[in-house]
């Protein structure tokens, strides 16, 4: 049973994402930065619960999708804000942007926007940690897109021929989606439907839990992350994560507005549209019913929960606006590293 | 000086590097292809067993995974083996290897080294016979070296394990058995550092890998016509040494760039475009590409030798200068 620290910092890292990305959106909509982006709105409770279990010599490589991960992991938010406005003060200096957010001081060497490509990368991470004893896991965060890809298969084959220590967290984002074929976004295309089976068939430990419940994915991955840890296998976990609306489209939507928390305890104030999404799905209203229902948070605090996370994102929002552009004098910088 | 032959001067480098440094891992596909040189791994599959990864046939998971531990300060080498087989891996060489450094606004490193073995092989066909090396020089963030006899490939191995960045090492399959001196200790190469094989005052040659040898043959039998050809050993093409090639050019105002890729944008390409902008008031006439014909190369070997560059090709290609 997580203890109550435990769950408010989950909790605090949820809003947190939600505020940061809430504001991401608001940011594209006023032309503040170009280009294509996703958001990690309705996967709250995977990505902040995996962090929660996660020790400062782990490696986690993730995506495309990669804001909550960051933020859930501690990178400052008005850092990675700024990299989404491609500004110097930035994570990578601007020269990411939203699709590679990365923080080798904390753990996130490399983020790679492409189906499956920092899949591999973390079973590196695995390999590196063993070869020198550090104790670390390599740590995949992917979606269910990429199981289409070969070289994922071929990662989890050498996770489990070299035994390797590596956790793949896959969040199965499909469920509740508008199928291609009916006009909506991608959505993964599997004869099963369900990506587990492929893991299953290398041999792989494989769990699937319901990724919007806190609870539920804290307990299978801090167990799972352990059993990495002492015994050098790999384990694969499905988290299924209920499609976000504002995600049917290519690009987001803020369908379902600005989150208004008080939805977790007053029923009155849940619309009719999208009714099913807040008093189902939504794992940030979910969690905050949780936390209601058992006592370990009253509505006061999580309103003052909600406020900090609002407030913490407005300055970061400020910091990023304020950033300058990176140097045109630095673009050749960096191509090669220094000679040793 | 004892001699050695082109692979054990590699794996020489390679043993000497390991014994140093434990933070160094072989993933061990092919590193002299599946011939008998692959026999000289032997002993540092003893020395170093547990630094020795057989690897599975997924070039483009390995190459991700090398990439994965490098960044985590694991070095890696990762022979490929047949350079074709590197486009399997294309994906995370250019995407993930070589960008991160600069991605992370060099945050991260990525030493990893990458070895395959290029160029027409004798019956190699279509899927066996590749040069990636123009196509891997197009993209930012790659070292590339390309050694010509066993001592530059032990020199240059040694700088591409110690390089910060990644290192694609492009060996060709017909240089494997070739024997030169070597020196026993342990020494760097640096990339970057041409090498003047052959002094000569008529024509500048340029070439790297096997086509050195190529030249150097050439070089043999132009001499008794009275041409003295002078071959400049890129060793490297990232970095590249302008400076001797347009010293070079400088002095014989003639330039003829041998390479193993068909002609366009290839090695060639790029060396002429390079003296055109830096040193075209050096040339005395236009400078001549000695490329493999723009064609797949097919299994046939008569056909096989048709198409590539080769010392007749070479010796052509100077008896119709003005000189």
């Amino acid at each position: 049973m997580a203890d109550k620290e435990r769950l408010l910092k989950i909790f605090h890292n949820m809003m947190l994402i939600r505020r940061f990305e809430e504001a991401v959106f608001d940011f594209h909509e006023k032309k503040y930065f170009s280009g294509h982006y996703h958001l990690y709105i309705g996967q709250e409770a995977t990505g902040a619960s995996v962090m929660a279990s996660l020790k400062k010599k782990d490696r986690i490589f993730s995506t495309h999708r990669n804001h909550g991960h960051i933020i859930a992991r501690g990178v400052k938010p008005s850092s990675a804000m700024a990299e989404i406005l491609h500004r110097k003060d930035g994570t990578n200096g601007g020269r990411g942007g939203t699709f590679h957010l990365s923080a080798a001081d904390s753990g996130m060497p490399h983020t790679s926007a492409l189906v499956g490509g920092a899949v591999p990368l973390a079973v590196g991470a695995g390999f590196a940690s063993k070869m020198r004893k550090s104790g670390g896991v390599g740590v995949s965060m992917f979606g269910d897109g990429c199981l289409e890809e070969g070289v994922v298969f071929e990662s989890m084959n050498l996770a489990v021929l070299w035994q390797l220590p590596v956790i793949f967290v896959c969040e199965n984002n499909t469920p509740g989606g508008v199928l291609k074929s009916q006009g909506g976004n991608n959505t993964s295309n599997m004869p099963e439907g369900r990506v587990i089976q492929v893991p299953k068939a290398l041999g792989i430990e494989c769990h699937e839990v319901d990724g919007g419940d806190v609870r539920a994915v804290d307990a299978i991955f801090s167990e799972c992350i352990n059993r990495v840890r002492n015994t050098s296998s790999p384990i694969f976990i499905e988290a299924l994560t209920e499609r976000w609306p504002g995600n049917y489209y290519s690009y987001p939507r803020l369908v379902t507005g600005v989150t208004q928390i008080s939805m977790a305890w007053d029923e009155m104030d849940i619309p009719e549209e999208n009714a099913n999404w807040f008093s189902l799905h939504d794992p940030v209203l979910r969690f905050a019913r949780q936390l209601i229902d058992d006592g370990t948070m009253t509505f006061g605090d999580i309103a003052e929960v909600d406020k900090d996370t609002t407030q913490i994102v407005k300055k970061a929002c400020k910091f990023a606006l304020s950033s300058p552009e990176p140097a045109i004098d630095d673009i050749n910088k960096h191509v090669l590293a220094a000679a040793v | 000086m004892r001699e050695l032959s082109h692979s054990e001067a590699l794996v020489e480098a390679i043993r000497e590097c390991m014994d140093e440094d434990q933070n160094i891992a072989l993933v061990w596909g092919s590193l002299m292809g599946v011939g008998s040189d692959n026999k000289h791994i032997e002993h540092i599959k003893t020395d170093f067993g547990d630094r020795i990864f057989h690897p599975p046939i997924s070039e483009a998971g390995i190459a991700a995974l090398a990439t994965g531990a490098a960044m985590d300060g694991i070095r890696t080498i990762f022979p490929i083996g047949t350079a074709s087989f590197m486009f399997r891996a294309w994906d995370q060489i250019i995407h993930e290897a070589a960008a991160a450094h600069y991605m992370s606004n060099g945050a991260v490193t990525v030493p990893v080294v990458f070895h395959v073995l290029h160029g027409l092989r004798g019956g190699g066909s279509v899927q066996h016979s590749q040069s990636p090396q123009s196509m891997l020089w197009n993209s930012p963030g790659i070292e590339i070296a390309m050694p010509s006899c066993p001592a530059d490939a032990k020199g240059l191995m040694r700088t591409a394990i110690k390089s910060n960045n990644p290192t694609v090492f492009i060996d060709h399959q017909k240089l494997n058995e070739r024997r030169g001196r070597v020196p026993s200790t342990p020494y760097a190469i640096p990339f970057g550092v041409a090498d003047i094989k052959r002094q000569g005052t008529h024509v500048t040659v340029v070439a790297a890998s096997l086509q050195v040898v190529h030249a150097m043959e050439a070089a043999e039998k132009l001499e008794n016509e009275g041409i003295e050809i002078e071959v400049i050993d890129l060793r490297s093409l990232v970095p590249l040494d302008e400076e001797s090639i347009l010293s070079s050019v400088g002095k014989t105002g003639r330039l003829v760039v041998i390479d193993e890729g068909p002609p366009r944008c290839s090695i060639a390409s790029e060396i002429i475009a390079m003296v055109a902008e830096k040193g075209i008031s050096y040339l005395k006439e236009p400078p001549v590409r000695v490329n493999r014909l723009p064609v797949h190369v097919p299994a046939n070997v008569t056909m096989e030798n048709y198409i590539a560059p080769n010392t007749d090709r070479i010796l052509k290609a100077v008896r119709a200068l003005n000189i």
